[in-house]
């Protein structure tokens, strides 16, 4: 498992709707925003970058110091799941993603949730975390 | 791409890489020059850059080709060297910290949009320090030995005309301990162009003495190299310029009307002719001449097939040469050197091609000799003449890249050339609209060195701003990474400019942590600038910080509370996000005509209340008298519009204030916001709906003084809210005066130090009121609108000792206060409950008798007793007309609370009053009270009836009791039957059925009684219930005596058992064959009042038979007979009652056959059937045991062998009629012919009740008007004789 891993899904607009820190070391304060910084600037990566590829999983697109994003953007683009990680486990990520995407689709299903919004499920949080430590 | 000279870098180029001359000169030219303020060097260097110096050149190939620009870079001697990296570094300091002054963004200035950066041009956002400070680190590697292009191409010697002997001084200035390291270690040429210059001042005299040593040197050094310069022409020092050509020389603030005040515009054209001779008559000849030189010696060493063989043979054999970290060194008179020089000049003289070509020839050279230091100067002049000669991009990047990689892995001493290297690469990248690569390279420049590692991050960031479509977010991100660095060297104000820019980007979103950071950083160095108002500005949005870590929690309060208190003042802020306050939450309890008596009773939902009231107010139509009346109209308009309240009477607003924080926080003085105007303002409405945020400030602050204290008083209350708690905060604003009065938001203080105001925003409550139902008709109206009537007087009514808790059967009286404050009387009260099983409304005059022993039977029958009618129809109560509640006076009411049945219960009650005056637009108004009650199991009472096997009109009964609380013991009282119908009587004495008082929590009490009916006919016209109640009616189940008996017939008892009854649905009709009990007891003492009285009502316990008609056969149970001599006779009579109120006719009929096993046990079935109310017990097992007991014994009589035939000897069929109520006796006999035991139960009696009057009709449809019943067993056992 990657010591540092932070795992955002971010809708339409920007607008995150679920984040979970699932690296293995310990979590550090000043890591928080310094991670969502990380992520929010590959954001500008993964716009230039989903139009030219039909593949939805985009390994390394973006780098800062040692840490690395991958993105799963979805068949809508408007969703993209967003890894940082330090890790060079391409096939681990991969089918953390595609598991993830799947947990995701799901939670779409649910009536009562509306697209969107932040998805607050404590069960769709306990499997993120599962399927991490299986993968990562 | 446009022409790469005309580029930004290629104007940097053009001005770096030029040809550097080295100034020598002696303290008196220095003297001279100084007069005006400046340097030797500062005085030439205007006139050293030429846009149009047209100089014919050739190249070695003898092309020729004209050179248009061109710049000499003066230098002294002394400052040929390379930098001392301290002092250059305090310099950039410098630089970047006079930057951040002047850069310094205005406070009041918000961020720009995003748009706007977007779309102004690059050089309006650039800062423009940049450029100087790109400038500074380039110059921090010049001079170095590995490059030609600053070693000096020429040597300048100066000596003023007042020096002793010119020519030695010439030849002194020229002395090795005075020329730069760079030629005495031998890394350059000392064989250089030398110019001889005379300085002369023309304040010193004529020059005379000037050109005789002009021409003494002449003699000496060549007539072309020398000259002569007079300066300082004009006498009185104030020539005045339209443009001084200094100005830029010197930009630390010097001024400029002294710079060069002497200099006459003749000493001016002279300065400039001698530097455009200098350069174009002897510079570019020298260089043409020594490119020629030596492109010739190159191509004759290395050139050619032949040559690079040789080089490469002799190249490969030096390869055991240890390694040097900084490479071998190269001589100015070695190949490599001259090669490079070659290459750097003819850079300088724009013959690209050329210097292209030697150096790709040098890098190989240097790669293969491992002098990576030299190689990666010459890969960096690669990549600029692919530039320059724009053809090759990737060729251009390649070289760049491999130069900056090479001078990297050099270590600390490659580091600087290598930013150098990159910042040239940046430029070469930006020039072709390659921002993003150019960011890159920026991001790898930023090496060890903090400061300049943000501003390389910040000169980054604007690059992304740039490139195509624009990276914003990477903009952002890198803005903040270079503020974070700028804070690390105390550079605040560069860290807030970066951070601000980054707020453009990141404004509104919702990307929480970086929210966070960006506006917590801010704000503290704001702070730390002591500017505290932008400061609180900015911590004011991380407040809200639920998603942070508990310590960042409390950094961010600790650090924002810190801010607000040195500024030593309180802050308005109109978006306080501490506490959260839902506005959606809102709820407005308001009373228009409707009252409440508690809180409870406003959370009740309106429907309720209405389908509730509806018999009791008048309809809205009803309520105007006539249609004349004037003002109803115009009322009821108002009415609908918006709401009503009175004066004096409080409006109660909820408000949900939550802490999102995981740390408490202590808000005070939260208070309603409101705005009363006087008067009537409906000429503009919408002023008033449309508040904006000044004036609601405004409002707010107001407020607070209490300027409009007397128009609405609102209050204050203080809370304190723990992590992540929510609290309903109760606010209230009374309005004293007439005239409307809105309620605007709500104000606060957070901490005694920041108050916080919140509009109400009435859009969202108004959808939020339209969604619910009731509301419908109203949506158009603001529900923070009220319009306030003048005061009406208000009923105010509370139920005293109404307890929380009860246990089952509770019955206590209760008083109801009715208070009124005004003194205007109130008309037409009337009362109404909700559960009339649970509490009925007494009488006044009860209140002064006490309970409950006023429900005690009289033992002195001298009061005559009234009988009690039911009031069915009693659902609204009215008070007496004569009841006058006004002024101080309180009026006491009784009420009955009896806990009927186990649950909690909610009980309503409504009064509804009238209020005297008729001018006002309310007439009624009515009180609402809702109570809630938890009634707990106490007693669980079950009956058992069944017939008396041998009198008729009598049962037995059995009565069950068991306590099913956990701790309160009971003392069974008393049992009655109700009615008059029935007497009890027990079978055996109390106390050796239960010989303890009270029954213990969880204890069972079963007790034998006998019933008899006691009904006789009486005269039609004579009303039953008129009937004077038996005495037996009664039994006391308490040992002792001495305590009275309860008079189940008085007011409450009788009333709750009637609903008691309807709640059951049974009528009250058919007493026939059913009886109703009431058990009564008491708790063993509560410390308040002494005793409680409980009631438990049996209602419709079934005496065993449903018909009508009962009978009993009585007879010998046991025969001796000798049935030797004949058959047996026996007689037997029957008795048959008629228990109904009409004639019965009954027809008994006998059969012989043997009675069926299937009769006998629909027996059983029917006798089960009647344990109606029976309960399994588990306590009862005793009692079981008993009842198995007699089923046994009758089961053993009836063994089938024993059953031997008999016949009916008497009238095989009998018919009787019978009165109401009445009895009779039938004679039956039988014919025994063998011993043995016998049921005589085959016999079946048909009855049939005539209707006796009209009233009964629809009764008799119900009831059952005839029947078959089976006979009941009688056993009789016949012995033989002898």
């Amino acid at each position: 498992m990657a010591s540092t891993a932070c795992f955002m899904i971010v809708s339409k607009n920007d607008i995150p709707i679920y984040e979970a820190e699932v690296g293995a070391a310990p979590r550090k304060e000043e890591a928080a925003h310094q991670h969502q910084f990380i992520l929010h600037a590959a954001l500008d990566i993964v716009q230039d970058l989903a139009w030219t590829t039909s593949a939805m999983f985009l390994k390394g697109i973006d780098r800062f110091n040692d840490l690395v994003v991958s993105v799963y953007v979805t068949a809508g683009l408007h969703t993209r799941l967003m890894l940082l990680h330090d890790s060079r486990n391409d096939d681990g990520i991969k089918s953390f993603f595609q598991e993830v995407h799947e947990l995701y689709i799901k939670t779409l299903l649910n009536p009562l949730y509306l697209p969107g919004s932040r998805i607050t499920s404590s069960h769709f949080d306990t499997k993120v975390r599962a399927l991490a430590r299986k993968y990562l | 791409m446009a022409d790469p000279a005309s580029s930004n870098l290629g104007r940097m180029l053009t001005d770096e890489i030029t040809p550097v001359v080295m100034v020598l000169r002696t303290p008196l030219v220095e003297e001279a020059t100084r007069k005006n303020g400046l340097s030797f060097i500062e005085l030439l260097n205007p006139f050293c850059a030429f846009n149009n110096i047209d100089v014919p050149v050739r190249t070695a190939s003898d092309q020729p080709y004209r050179l248009q620009k061109f710049k000499l870079r003066l230098f002294y001697a002394s400052d040929i060297a390379q930098p001392n990296i301290e002092v250059a570094k305090v310099r950039i300091k410098q630089v970047i910290t006079r930057a951040g002054e002047k850069d310094f963004p205005e406070v009041s200035s918000n961020p720009l949009a995003i748009e706007t950066v977007l779309g102004a041009t690059q050089h309006k956002v650039l800062p423009s320090w940049f450029q100087v400070f790109n400038q500074e680190l380039v110059h921090t590697v010049s001079f170095a030995e590995h490059e030609a292009f600053d070693h000096p191409v020429a040597c300048l010697l100066a000596v003023s005309s007042k020096d002793e002997e010119s020519i030695s001084k010439f030849v002194d200035l020229f002395n090795t301990n005075q020329l730069p390291s760079l030629i005495n270690d031998g890394a350059m040429d000392p064989k250089i162009l030398k110019h001889f210059v005379v300085v002369h001042d023309n304040q010193d005299g004529m020059p005379d003495r000037a050109t005789k040593v002009l021409t003494e040197m002449r003699n000496t050094f060549g007539a072309n190299n020398c000259r002569l310069l007079c300066i300082n022409s004009s006498r009185d020092g104030s020539v005045e310029r339209q443009e001084n050509p200094w100005a830029s020389c010197k930009s630390d603030g010097s001024q400029f009307q002294q710079l060069g005040c002497f200099l006459s515009l003749d000493d001016v054209d002279e300065l400039k002719n001698s530097m455009q001779d200098l350069s174009s008559k002897h510079i570019i000849p020298y260089m043409e001449q020594k490119i020629r030189v030596l492109n010739q010696q190159v191509s004759a060493t290395r050139k050619g097939f032949r040559n690079q063989i040789k080089n490469l043979w002799w190249r490969k054999g030096k390869e055991d040469v240890p390694d040097n970290p900084n490479g071998p060194t190269y001589t100015f008179n070695s190949v490599e050197f001259q090669i490079r020089v070659l290459g750097d000049y003819a850079f300088m003289l724009r013959d690209y091609e050329l210097a292209l070509s030697n150096y790709r020839l040098l890098s190989t050279d240097y790669k293969l000799d491992k002098a990576w230091k030299h190689y990666a100067g010459v890969q960096e002049m690669m990549g600029l003449t692919y530039f320059m000669l724009d053809q090759s991009r990737k060729d251009a990047e390649y070289c760049m890249e491999n130069a900056f990689s090479t001078y990297l892995k050099l270590g600390s001493s490659g580091h600087r050339n290598a930013t150098r290297c990159g910042l040239w690469w940046v430029e070469i990248l930006k020039a072709r609209d390659q921002h993003k690569d150019a960011a890159s390279v920026y991001f790898r420049i930023s090496g060890e060195e903090p400061l300049h590692s943000a501003v390389m991050l910040e000169q980054a960031s604007y690059c992304y701003l740039f490139s195509t479509p624009p990276l914003l977010r990477k903009y952002g991100f890198h803005l903040v990474l270079a503020g974070d660095l700028y804070k690390k060297c105390d550079q605040v104000k560069h860290a807030i400019r970066t951070y601000r820019g980054a707020l453009s980007v990141f404004k509104g979103t919702t990307w929480n942590h970086i929210k966070d950071q960006v506006h917590f950083h801010i704000g503290k160095w704001y702070a730390f600038l002591g500017m505290s108002d932008v400061a609180i500005e900015h911590m004011l949005e991380i407040l809200a910080c639920g998603h942070q870590s508990k310590s960042t929690q409390e950094l961010f309060l600790r650090d924002f509370f810190q801010v607000v208190q040195n500024t030593g003042k309180t802050f308005d802020v109109l978006k306080l996000q501490l506490p959260v306050i839902n506005v959606n939450s809102v709820k407005v309890v308001f009373e228009d005509h409707r009252t409440y008596a508690s809180e409870t009773a406003t959370s009740v939902k309106e429907g309720f209340w209405h389908s509730f009231e509806e018999d009791m107010i008048p309809l809205l139509s009803s309520m105007r008298s006539n249609w004349l009346e004037s003002h109803g109209k115009n009322f009821t308009q108002k009415y609908k519009e918006s709401n009503i309240c009175v004066a004096g009477e409080v409006i109660r607003v909820h408000v949900e204030l939550k802490n999102p924080l995981q740390i408490p926080i202590s808000v005070s003085n939260v208070s309603l916001i409101c705005e009363h105007s006087s008067g009537s303002d409906e000429t503009n409405p919408d002023l008033n709906s449309s508040i904006d945020n000044d004036q609601l400030r405004k409002l707010a602050i107001n407020g607070k003084i209490g300027a409009e204290a007397s128009s609405f008083l609102s209050g204050e209350i203080d809370l304190r809210l723990g992590a992540g708690e929510t609290v309903v905060a109760q606010l209230s604003v009374i309005a004293n005066i007439e005239g409307t009065l809105e309620i605007v938001g709500v104000r606060w203080k957070l901490s005694g130090s920041v108050s916080g105001f919140c509009k109400f925003d009435s859009d969202i409550l108004k959808k939020k009121f339209a969604r619910g139902k009731r509301k419908s008709k109203k949506s158009s109206g603001n529900y923070l609108k009220f319009l306030v009537i003048k005061s009406l007087p208000k009923l105010e009514g509370f139920v005293h000792h109404l307890p929380e808790t009860v246990y089952a059967g509770d019955m206590r009286r209760l008083s109801l206060e009715l208070r009124n404050p005004s003194n205007t009387p109130l008309k037409n009260l009337k009362m109404k409950v909700s559960h009339p099983r649970f509490l009925n409304i007494g009488d006044q005059d009860v209140m002064e008798m006490e309970f409950p022993s006023c429900l005690e039977k009289k033992r002195s029958s001298a009061e005559v007793y009234v009988p009690v009618k039911t009031c069915k129809a009693r659902t609204v109560f009215s008070f007496p007309e004569d009841m006058v509640i006004c002024g101080d006076s309180t009026c006491l009411w009784p009420l009955y609370l009896r806990a009927a049945a186990p649950g909690n219960h909610s009980l309503y009650i409504t009064i509804y009053y009238e209020v005297g005056d008729a001018s006002s637009i309310m007439r009624y108004r009515v009180l609402r009270m809702h109570y809630n009650l938890e009634v707990l199991p106490s007693l669980d009472v079950s009956f058992q009836i069944s017939s008396h096997p041998s009198r008729l009109q009598e049962f037995l009964g059995r009565m069950d009791v068991i306590n099913r609380t956990s701790s309160e013991s009971f003392q069974v009282h008393q049992l009655s039957s109700v009615g008059n119908e029935w007497e009890i009587s027990l079978l055996q004495p109390m106390d050796t059925v239960f010989p303890a008082d009270f029954l213990m929590a969880g204890q069972a009490l079963s007790c034998f009684f006998k019933l008899k009916n006691c009904r006789k006919w009486v005269n039609a016209e004579d009303n039953p219930s008129s009937l004077v109640p038996s005495e037996k009616a009664d039994i006391r189940l308490v040992c002792g005596n001495g305590e009275a008996l309860f008079d189940t017939s008085r007011l409450p008892l009788v009333d709750f058992h009637h609903y008691e009854r309807l709640h059951q649905g049974i009528s009250d009709q058919d007493h026939q064959t059913t009886v109703d009990f009431i058990l009564i007891s008491q708790s063993q003492s509560d410390d308040k009042s002494g005793i409680n009285i409980f009631s438990h009502h049996a209602c419709d316990c079934s005496v065993g038979s449903s018909s009508p008609i009962w009978w009993l056969i009585e007879g010998p149970g046991t025969v001796t007979h000798n049935f030797a001599v004949d058959f047996c006779e026996i007689k037997l009579k029957m008795f048959i009652h008629n228990s109904s109120d009409v004639t019965a006719s009954v027809h008994i009929s006998t059969f012989d056959s043997a009675p069926t096993i299937d009769s006998l046990s629909t027996g059983a079935s029917v006798s089960s059937a009647n344990e109606a109310g029976w309960r399994d017990l588990s306590v009862l097992n005793d009692i079981k045991v008993t009842s198995d007991a007699v089923g046994n014994h009758s089961g053993k009589l009836l063994s089938p062998a024993s059953v031997s035939p008999f016949i009916w000897s008497g009238s095989s069929s009998n018919r009787v009629t019978l009165e109401p109520l009445s009895s009779t006796e039938i004679a039956l006999q039988i014919c025994v012919f063998s011993p043995g035991t016998y049921d005589v139960s085959n016999y079946s009696l048909h009855w049939s009740l005539f209707g006796s009057g009209d009233e009964d009709d629809k009764e008799t449809g119900l009831r059952l008007s005839s029947g078959t019943c089976e006979g009941h067993s009688y056993y009789l056992t016949v012995l033989q004789q002898g």
